[in-house]
């Protein structure tokens, strides 16, 4: 059986209980790549173009750490998840754009385009017919885990509802889990703020059903249906915490669009948007970051 | 009598103060960082000491702001190290209690710090980009054969500013010249760059931000007439600039230190100690962290910049 490689970023964060729950059903022997280092991003700058946005950067570092240690390597091809939106371009090119920035790679695929009548469910079965299973054997395993993935969901929204009434500082941190859960990225936030006794409420975890009608209050059309859940996870929180990071990728399209659409509409709320680069230090984000703790909860008097 | 020291070490200049209890400046000082911000810092105690020499005071607390706020804070063993948003509005609202917006240009970055109260409700920093800040000015000075220091006269002895496109400092840069090129008067061209700072700033950094008054513009470039007028023909309302204003920050530093004060003494002859630093390359992962190593008479007192467990964040 073939071994396949699931590099740690971008669409792992949606997927990855998703993936795992599907391979492991399936008895399929999968790896993982390691925490993201500055030596992965390096070796994605290497392959990348300069406009690509950070998460890309990395996602191609992980590739190459992770390569020799599998026969194929997972990228789906998602184009639209909702019928009338669409994701991040970079999430309709990834399989080409790695096919050809790795040639001798060899890629697993599936593709998901509910826009033109590709659904996941078939995406999958097609997924487990490049494997060698039956359409009945790929149905069945991508039912266990969608359900995973459900109970995997309802628990990250009861955690949120929980969180929302502590009486500690609270802070949502908003940003593509992608963004969130790298260590070069949203980790070093995270151990920031949990170090200075912090809530952090994620806005992963803002309960599914209520993003479409949430949305509706900032923009009644949001063509990208990624950063549909970071607009509606700010309506829905923005009123329960003490202050909300935007914490983004430079340079990312979708965010560019909807960090702006927060901005203008936060009323009284506080927001502090952190920008994240492959550059070096911390110190300009400590800055900015130690100063927004200071203006919370009554702020710093003289 | 009871005093508290402030310094703010910024990336053109250092700036330190004494206080006394009522927040009052008993000493201060203002040197040129001149990228050395330990031997800076070291200049600056000697000029207060100096100053204070013939007064009974005992310092019972240290603060640090400005970039090298860590550094420089460990070094003297600071009871408050804090960033410059927050020690600049308390320096403010110490002398202007009732302040609403405060501009802020300095040499590498540039902020706007909005109050209500008596308490920042909202800030912002120049992202990834230096545009319209004092190192611009001076630069462009130099490219005029100008003191920038003369700046502000020359420009407001000008009736018709050119135009100078003020969105990138890049392209501010050569429209400059290509209006030097044209043949535009010297003078106009100055008060052109003035106005293409002020509306840079509040293009970029104030972006939709709401701008009432009182106004204080401070910083560096504040010092800068030329700038000041600018800021209130754009803004079509009065902006303060106070003689102190440069030093707002190491006395939003003092009093901090004041209100965090262990009532340990701090001693002048610190700064007859030898501090070392120096940036390691940890190779322990492939992270390689950069770590900052300070030496206080050859012994390792801190260390920073390591990203393993605690994250350098933490630090």
């Amino acid at each position: 059986m073939k071994t396949i490689g699931l590099p740690k970023a971008l669409l792992y964060y949606h997927y990855h209980i998703l993936w795992k729950t599907f391979f492991d059903a399936l008895k399929v022997p999968y790896v993982e790549s390691k925490k993201t280092t500055r030596e992965m991003l390096e070796k994605g700058k290497e392959k990348c173009i300069d406009e690509t946005c950070l998460s890309m950067k990395i996602f191609l570092g992980h590739i190459a750490s992770i390569k020799n240690q599998c026969d194929c390597i997972l990228i789906p091809r998602i184009y639209s998840i909702e019928k009338k939106e669409q994701v991040c371009t970079n999430f309709n090119a990834l399989y080409d754009l790695v096919r050809n920035v790795y040639p001798k790679v060899s890629i697993i695929n599936y593709n998901v385009d509910v826009k033109h009548h590709h659904s996941e469910e078939n995406g999958f079965i097609h997924l487990g017919k490049q494997l060698g299973f039956s359409k009945k054997e790929s149905k069945n395993a991508y039912k266990i885990a969608k359900k995973k993935e459900k109970e995997h969901n309802q628990l990250l929204e009861e955690q949120g509802r929980k969180k929302m009434h502590s009486k500690k500082t609270k802070i949502l941190l908003l940003g593509h889990p992608y963004n969130l859960e790298d260590d070069l990225i949203g980790k070093r936030i995270i151990s920031y703020l949990k170090d200075k006794d912090i809530e952090i409420i994620y806005s992963y975890e803002v309960p599914k059903e209520k993003v479409n009608t949430c949305v509706q209050k900032i923009s009644p059309k949001v063509h990208w249906t990624m950063n549909k859940e970071l607009l509606a996870s700010f309506i829905y929180f923005k009123d329960h915490v003490d202050g909300t990071i935007l914490l983004t990728a430079f340079p990312c399209g979708p965010d560019s669009l909807t960090n702006e659409m927060i901005l203008r509409k936060k009323g009284k709320n506080k927001v502090l948007l952190l920008t994240f680069e492959d550059l070096n230090s911390d110190v300009a984000i400590l800055t900015r970051l130690e100063s927004f703790l200071d203006m919370l909860k009554g702020g710093i008097h003289l | 009598m009871k005093a508290y020291l402030g310094i703010d070490i910024g990336s053109i200049s250092t700036k330190g103060v004494i206080i006394d209890e009522e927040n009052r400046i008993l000493a201060s000082s203002y040197l040129w960082t001149e990228g050395n911000p330990i031997q800076a810092v070291k200049n600056v105690l000697n000029e207060l000491e100096k100053k204070v020499k013939d007064k009974d005071i005992k310092i019972l607390g240290v603060g640090t702001t400005g970039s090298a706020r860590k550094l420089i804070g460990t070094m003297l063993g600071a009871c408050s190290i804090k960033n410059e948003i927050t020690a600049h509005a308390i320096g403010t609202l110490s002398k202007y209690p009732s302040v609403r917006t405060i501009l802020e240009i300095g040499g590498q970055d540039s902020k706007i710090i909005l109050l209500e109260d008596g308490i920042v409700t909202d800030y912002a920093m120049n992202t990834l980009c230096a545009a319209g800040t004092g190192s611009f000015l001076s630069s462009q000075a130099k490219r005029l054969g100008i003191d920038v220091k003369d700046f502000g006269p020359i420009a407001l002895t000008s009736k018709h500013p050119t135009n100078i496109a003020a969105r990138c400092t890049v392209f501010a840069e050569s429209d400059l010249v290509h209006k030097i090129q044209m043949g535009y008067e010297k003078k106009d061209i100055i008060a052109g760059l003035c106005y293409s700072v002020a509306s840079n700033y509040l293009n970029n950094v104030a972006k939709g931000k709401k701008i009432v008054g009182q106004i204080l513009f401070q910083g560096g470039v504040s010092k800068n007439i030329g700038v000041k007028k600018a800021f209130e023909d754009l803004l079509k309302t009065e902006v303060l600039v106070d003689a102190d204003g440069h030093l707002m920050g190491a006395l939003g530093s003092a009093i901090l230190a004041k209100k965090n004060s262990k009532n340990e003494v701090f001693a002048f002859s610190l700064k007859n100690s030898k501090f070392e630093t120096a940036g390691i390359e940890c190779k322990g992962c492939p992270n390689h962290c950069e770590v900052i190593v300070i030496k206080k008479d050859g012994r390792k007192i801190d260390s920073w910049g390591n990203r393993c467990e605690k994250g350098s964040l933490i630090h």
